[in-house]
């Protein structure tokens, strides 16, 4: 019989999952363990301890670089091959080759990470990397993307499901970025110039910068709920067609995005009108997955009574809303008179970092680590507690860093009658303390909770193997 | 039920879950919330922001407090007041639209009290408004504010009479809606702040 | 619905998938990012411009590994209270000669980009080294390792102005052979005051250069 003869030899390669998501961990634990670092050196400056390696300025890309490429890109590794895998029911593609992708993104990063340390930087946010990180990057990245359509050009059912249209959207996107905004001159081994200079640099750097956000933290993270969040609560995704809707508006308009960065900056006037008309309707498709996801969780009630896993990525899904909303808002030229440069952009960032990225990918792992251990999850109530102090450092964040932003955005613009500034800048400055003091509070509440996490999947797993599952039979009438 | 609002206020403070529980599947009328209860606890934030502010100026952390004449404190109060009013009533009529989905009860009463009740901490810890320093009001509203979401999501399912679970995605939908709400406070005021609707801005 | 079996295509055909993905996201980049890099008026030199000489270049990258600009933004908009703090707003042709451009994207502490002659070098010197000496509030590290370290050991400064040269900016070759001279001498903490002193105060002859912020 024909489906007999389809079925795969061999079972799914879940130890690489496994590697991923424990590499995802341990860099959650450190790049956020970095941040709160971070956080109490704009506290106590003499926390930098007048050493260059130390200094806020070096050690910031260490925290940006290791929470989006260690922990997040980890993380979409470890969801991506575990999701993928099923969703065409076949094995990964190249196991081999994807291995080499595992090891080699881990090697750039710690490698990356020293060379942060030693001042190695182009200084363009989220790119810092220098050169010789950025050709290895490269190799990397077109490895990933064979494994993982490689996986997908062999699947075992006709369509492609949805969550394969996020991740390989991110993986497509943030290569074709990487490529053009790295484009330099190199000088030495530890420097570069960049090929493009000045205004264009910039609009460049934030057509990246913007969509380094919009295709990894927010296209990457929706194909992982896309898939696991129909897994999670048993119920099929609500709306088929608004997700089609969703993703290419999605996919079209966030690119537009990018020069938002630049309000009131020496780019043209055009430029910045396009991208804060796109940055309003790209709110649209953001919602739709949003409401979509809602709307399939809501059908699965019972399942938050057993499951923590589905608290976090519920919450996740609020954080997502408020957090692109914010984004469509602060994107309005008007608001942004405000917002740019303070801390309101900072808590902005962490509401969707915090907020969704890192809940959505707790639940997930919350939900995969027992899978792949064949056993249940070592502390439900452990999780709970993780979920609360979750919530709260993120909440905590997002308020001390709102209080701080706008009162600086305002405090700067102040001016009285006769059109003279109210406030020093060093004023200003100096009463932003006890905001960074709650902030690093924050920081310390929500790196608590990941440490329970941590503790938590290490008791479940172990050091175990994952368990061998195979791909099922194919209905028929979805065969290839 | 006891109509007297100072006493229910209290009550509702001290026993929230007792006062959601006495409150499950009996008719209220949202007038009757309204009027007896909730406008009073309304109008508190704004009293108290402008009796602090009066008295010493605004503390914006920066050095010297930013000093307003009486007509604008006013202006500002009312508008404080305004605003709390829409946040209150907009809130408990989306958690009725929302009821549908989630199996809960679709008395209007029951969601005034509901949001009154989570309310109420939030109401009554505005009289750190008497002390206009930004960063001492924070520190006090954002515990409160914390346990406002906690009696939030522990008494919804028992005054709407839904399962603590289905209870819990109803409310992180409503805290979806509250944060969405406060940002857009946040942005409309920066863009009518920009615009000159509000205190001079050198944009 | 037709758009519905279309979409049936790119979700059974792999190739069409990332084809379409590639198309779609390309589109922005093509309207915002190209022409900016081919508008003239954003990349060509003016009397605003200014070329780094071997010693602000220098200091330029000192400032760049040192990550100040994740701190210190350079980009002064056209609004009125910016303009009256820092001087006058940022024209696009003042960065001409940045690559990387370092406009920053947060004001940890105060905008740089007119930074120039608004203090000693006496007073960045010490500054630099302890900025609670001059500035008691500050949460700036210190960076005292600049008085230690040698300019000329910040990269080969030879091979850092030919390949800027290549870029199109206009050293000449005289001017690149007499570089390591220039730098003969002096420390990291002097290259690193000569850049922040000449930041922003490129003005065309004629000018008001009164148009100082008071911070």
């Amino acid at each position: 019989m024909s489906e007999n003869m389809n079925l795969p030899k061999s079972h799914y390669h879940d130890e690489i999952v496994k590697t991923c998501l424990q590499f995802s961990v341990a860099w959650a634990l450190l790049a956020m363990g970095v941040g709160v670092y971070i956080a109490a050196q704009l506290v106590w400056p003499q926390l930098n301890f007048d050493t260059p390696w130390l200094t806020f300025g070096r050690l910031r890309p260490v925290h940006t670089n290791g929470v989006v490429f260690g922990f997040g890109v980890s993380a979409l590794m470890a969801t991506g091959f575990y999701s993928v895998q099923r969703t065409s029911m076949v094995p990964l593609f190249a196991p081999r080759l994807a291995k080499f992708v595992v090891y080699g993104w881990q090697t750039i990063l710690v490698l990356g990470a020293l060379s942060l340390l030693a001042g190695w930087t182009s200084s363009k946010e989220y790119a810092e990397l220098e050169w010789p990180f950025d050709i290895a990057i490269l190799v990397v990245w077109v490895s990933f993307g064979v494994v993982f359509f490689g996986t997908i050009a062999k699947r075992r059912i006709k369509p492609i499901y949805v969550s394969n249209w996020f991740y390989g959207g991110f993986i497509i996107v943030i290569g074709m970025l990487h490529i053009f905004n790295n484009l330099a001159v190199p000088i030495s081994i530890d420097k570069s110039y960049s090929l493009f200079a000045g205004a264009p640099d910039a609009i460049l750097q934030w057509w990246y910068g913007h969509n380094a956000v919009g295709f990894l933290l927010t296209g990457g993270f929706l194909g992982m709920n896309y898939y696991f969040l129909p897994k999670m609560s048993g119920q099929p995704l609500w709306s088929y067609r608004l997700s089609i809707i969703a993703f290419w508006a999605f996919t079209y308009s966030y690119i537009w995005a990018g020069p938002h960065h630049l309000h009131y900056t020496s780019i043209p006037e055009w430029v910045q009108g396009t991208a804060m008309v796109m940055s309003v309707i790209l709110l649209a498709p953001s919602w739709a997955t949003m409401i979509n996801s809602v709307m399939t969780v809501s059908g699965a009630w019972e399942k938050l009574r057993s499951d923590p896993a589905l608290k976090f990525v519920v919450l996740a899904l609020a954080f997502y809303g408020l957090a692109t909303f914010e984004g469509s808002m602060m994107a309005l030229r008007s608001v942004n008179v405000v917002s740019h440069f303070t801390d309101w952009t900072v808590g902005h960032v962490h509401s969707g970092a915090l907020g969704w990225n890192a809940m959505v990918t707790y639940g997930a792992f919350y939900y995969m680590v027992p899978k792949l251990a064949g056993r249940p999850l070592y502390s439900v109530r452990l999780a709970n507690v993780h979920f609360y102090l979750a919530l709260s450092g993120t909440m905590l964040y997002i308020m001390s860093m709102w209080a701080a932003g706008v009162s600086q955005g305002l405090l700067w613009l102040s001016v009285d009658q006769v059109g003279e500034l109210r406030y020093a800048f060093v004023d200003i400055m100096a009463s932003m303390t006890s905001y960074y003091g709650l902030r690093f509070l924050a920081g310390f509440i929500f790196l608590s909770g990941t440490s329970l996490m941590a503790y938590n999947l290490y008791k479940t797993m172990g050091a175990r193997k994952a368990i061998e599952a195979r791909p099922p039979q194919v209905d028929p009438a979805y065969q290839v | 039920m006891t109509k007297n609002p100072i006493v229910f206020s209290f009550r509702s403070f001290f026993h929230p879950f007792a006062t959601f529980q006495s409150l499950a599947g009996t008719e209220l009328s949202p007038r009757a919330v309204f009027f007896s209860y909730a406008l009073w606890l309304l109008l508190l934030p704004p009293l108290f922001s402008w009796l602090g502010a009066y008295a010493s100026g605004w503390h914006l952390g920066a050095k010297e407090p930013l000093v307003l004449t009486p007509k604008s404190l006013t202006i500002v109060s009312i508008g404080y007041f305004l605003l709390l009013m829409f946040g209150f009533v907009s809130t408990a009529i989306i958690s009725r639209w929302m009821a549908g989905t989630y199996g809960a009860s679709r008395s209007l009463g029951l969601h005034f009290a509901l949001v009154a009740i989570v309310g109420t901490p939030l109401a009554l810890a505005s009289v750190a408004h008497l002390f206009p320093h930004v960063f001492f009001n924070v520190l006090v509203l954002i515990p409160t504010m914390i346990w406002s979401m906690y009696l939030l999501y522990r008494g919804l399912p028992i005054i709407l009479q839904t399962p603590p679970e289905r209870g819990m995605l109803m409310a992180s939908s409503l805290v979806a809606w509250l944060l969405v709400a406060a940002v857009s406070l946040l942005g409309i005021s920066m863009a009518l702040w920009t615009a000159g609707v509000g205190p001079f801005l050198g944009v | 619905m037709n758009g519905f079996s279309v979409h049936r295509k790119l979700e059974e055909n792999t190739g069409l998938l990332i084809f379409g993905i590639l198309l779609v996201s390309a589109i922005g980049g093509l309207v915002q990012v190209l022409p900016s890099i081919f508008t003239e008026s954003l990349s060509q030199a003016s009397e605003y411009s200014h070329l780094y000489d071997p010693v602000e270049l220098t200091g330029r990258d000192i400032y760049i590994r040192e990550g100040c600009s994740v701190c210190h933004s350079q980009q002064i908009r056209p609004l009125i209270a910016e303009v009256e703090r820092y001087g006058p707003y940022s024209r696009a042709d003042e960065f001409v000669y940045d690559r990387p451009f370092l406009w920053g994207s947060k004001r940890t502490g105060p905008d740089l980009h007119r930074i120039g002659g608004k203090y000693s070098d006496a007073w960045h010197h010490i500054h630099l080294i302890d900025p609670r000496k001059v500035v008691k509030d500050s949460i700036m590290p210190a960076y005292p390792w600049l008085v230690n370290r040698a300019a000329s050991d910040v990269g080969n400064i030879q091979g850092k102005m030919r390949a800027l040269q290549g870029l199109g900016h206009p050293y000449t070759d005289e001017e690149i052979a007499a570089a390591p001279a220039a730098l003969e001498g002096l420390t990291e903490m002097d290259a690193l005051i000569r850049y922040l002193q000449m930041l922003g105060t490129n003005r065309p002859q004629g000018e008001d250069p009164n148009l100082h912020g008071d911070h």
